[in-house]
């Protein structure tokens, strides 16, 4: 049956409007679990707060067996669904800027609009450095360039690459990802309790 | 009593979480594995099937040709002998055995050009069409009819009945002239220049007839006196 939109049982003409949608509803609810503050973000680097790391994985621990389950009882097709391209430097290297980016201003793409939203003067701080990060990789693109394209692996996963079986692997994340929260945890206990909104 | 239940089950909520996890994840692996259907999926293939989409009919397909519509490649499935004696356009071969080679498959395996495939009749054209579609192939078509159908449509088109609809002499007229591009010659095509010609000689041998009139003379009224 499924993915919805590209076996045609939502027209494509709907695409916008669900995207807008679904950003409304995973705004607000970023927003009201405290996503829009920096100080809770930034608790996962200090070891205060680690509920960005759980509520992500949570989330991602969720959508990966659900999806294995529709697929195996045949109400969704996974080789239908979209897999991001890998360029594997520019990813590394996106990646630390981002993770330094995120360190220093306690902020994440998402969660700095969601904190913009209500008017945080920190988040129009970092918007404002992300729009002009945005204008110099564009003014400098052809130098990036080789980076930004390069390393092309294909549209792969992880299962793809190192030939796992998937359900093994969804498995194996699962243990890993309770096996982090419980060593969260314990790091949380020993760290000074922080008080912030 | 409800309440600190609650708060005592409540307690041991991440446990309880923890644990639905991994049995959850612990149950697709051990979960009995069917074998998944690979290729298009078999509701979409007899969609496919009974649609006459698929179909492409002859007048249509020498409405491109003599168009030189680029946007479509015509793929001749029979065997390379007919295929020497005669085929449509400039129609490539491949034969139905060899329609998995490497080679045809980089024909067959596009996005860019319809593909239409022609064979006698519909026959060896509608294989080609059900293999391709079931290894997941875009745009493939069918000649409708095949090359019989061609024949006796756009080669040689039958002459309407005098009593038949005003739309089969307007089909009749294009199919006349779709042969004709494709190299038939009608006697009529000559006859304008003989016509002319007879028109002249039996003009010259016997002008119009001149005609004199000649006066009748009139009556004369009877004379009589009283």
């Amino acid at each position: 049956m499924g993915p919805l939109l590209p076996n045609g049982i939502i027209p494509t003409e709907w695409d916008s409007l669900i995207a807008i949608l679904i950003g409304l509803v995973f705004g607000f609810i970023l927003e009201s679990s405290g996503f829009s503050s920096s100080r809770k973000l930034a608790g996962v680097f200090y070891g205060y707060d680690f509920a960005v790391l759980k509520v992500f994985f949570t989330a991602a621990l969720v959508a990966l067996i659900g999806m294995y389950y529709m697929d195996y009882l045949g109400y969704m097709d996974l080789a239908q669904l979209y897999v991001h391209p890998t360029y594997l430097w520019g990813a590394i290297i996106g990646g630390i800027i981002m993770g330094v980016g995120f360190v220093s201003a306690g902020f994440c793409p998402g969660t700095s609009l969601c904190a913009l939203a209500i008017g945080k003067i920190d988040a129009f701080a970092y918007v404002g450095g992300a729009l002009i990060g945005i204008f110099i990789f564009s003014e400098l693109f052809t130098l990036f360039q080789p980076l930004y394209d390069g390393t092309f692996l294909g549209n792969v996963t992880l299962m793809d690459t190192f030939d796992i079986n998937p359900y093994w692997f969804v498995f194996i994340f699962t243990l890993i990802a309770i096996l982090i929260f419980v060593i969260s945890d314990l790091i949380r206990k020993r760290t000074k309790k922080q008080v912030y909104n | 009593m409800v309440n600190r239940k609650l708060a005592k089950v409540s307690t041991f909520r991440y446990k309880i979480l923890a644990t639905v996890f991994i049995v959850l994840a612990g149950g697709l692996v051990l979960l009995p594995k069917h074998e998944k259907h690979e290729g298009i999926k078999p509701e979409l293939l007899l969609a496919n099937l009974i649609s006459t989409e698929r179909y492409i009919s002859t007048d249509i397909l020498a409405d491109k040709i003599i168009n030189n519509d680029p946007s479509f490649i015509l793929i001749d499935v029979r065997n390379e002998e007919s295929y020497s004696n005669f085929t449509i356009g400039d129609a490539l071969n491949i034969p139905l055995e060899k329609f998995l080679d490497e080679v045809s498959i980089n024909y067959l395996d596009q996005n860019q050009y319809d593909i239409i495939f022609i064979s006698n009749d519909n026959f060896y054209a509608e294989q080609a069409w059900m293999l391709g579609s079931r290894l997941g192939f875009k745009n493939l078509h069918v000649l409708e009819g095949g090359i019989n159908k061609w024949f006796n449509t756009i080669i040689n088109p039958k002459k309407p009945t005098e009593t038949m609809p005003e739309e089969q002499f307007v089909l009749y007229s294009n199919r006349k002239a779709a042969s004709m591009f494709f190299g038939v010659a009608y006697p009529e095509q000559f006859k304008p220049a003989k016509k002319d010609k007879a028109i002249v000689k039996t003009k010259q041998p016997a002008p119009p007839k001149k005609v004199i009139k000649v006066k009748k003379k009139k009556k004369a009224p009877a004379e009589g006196g009283c």
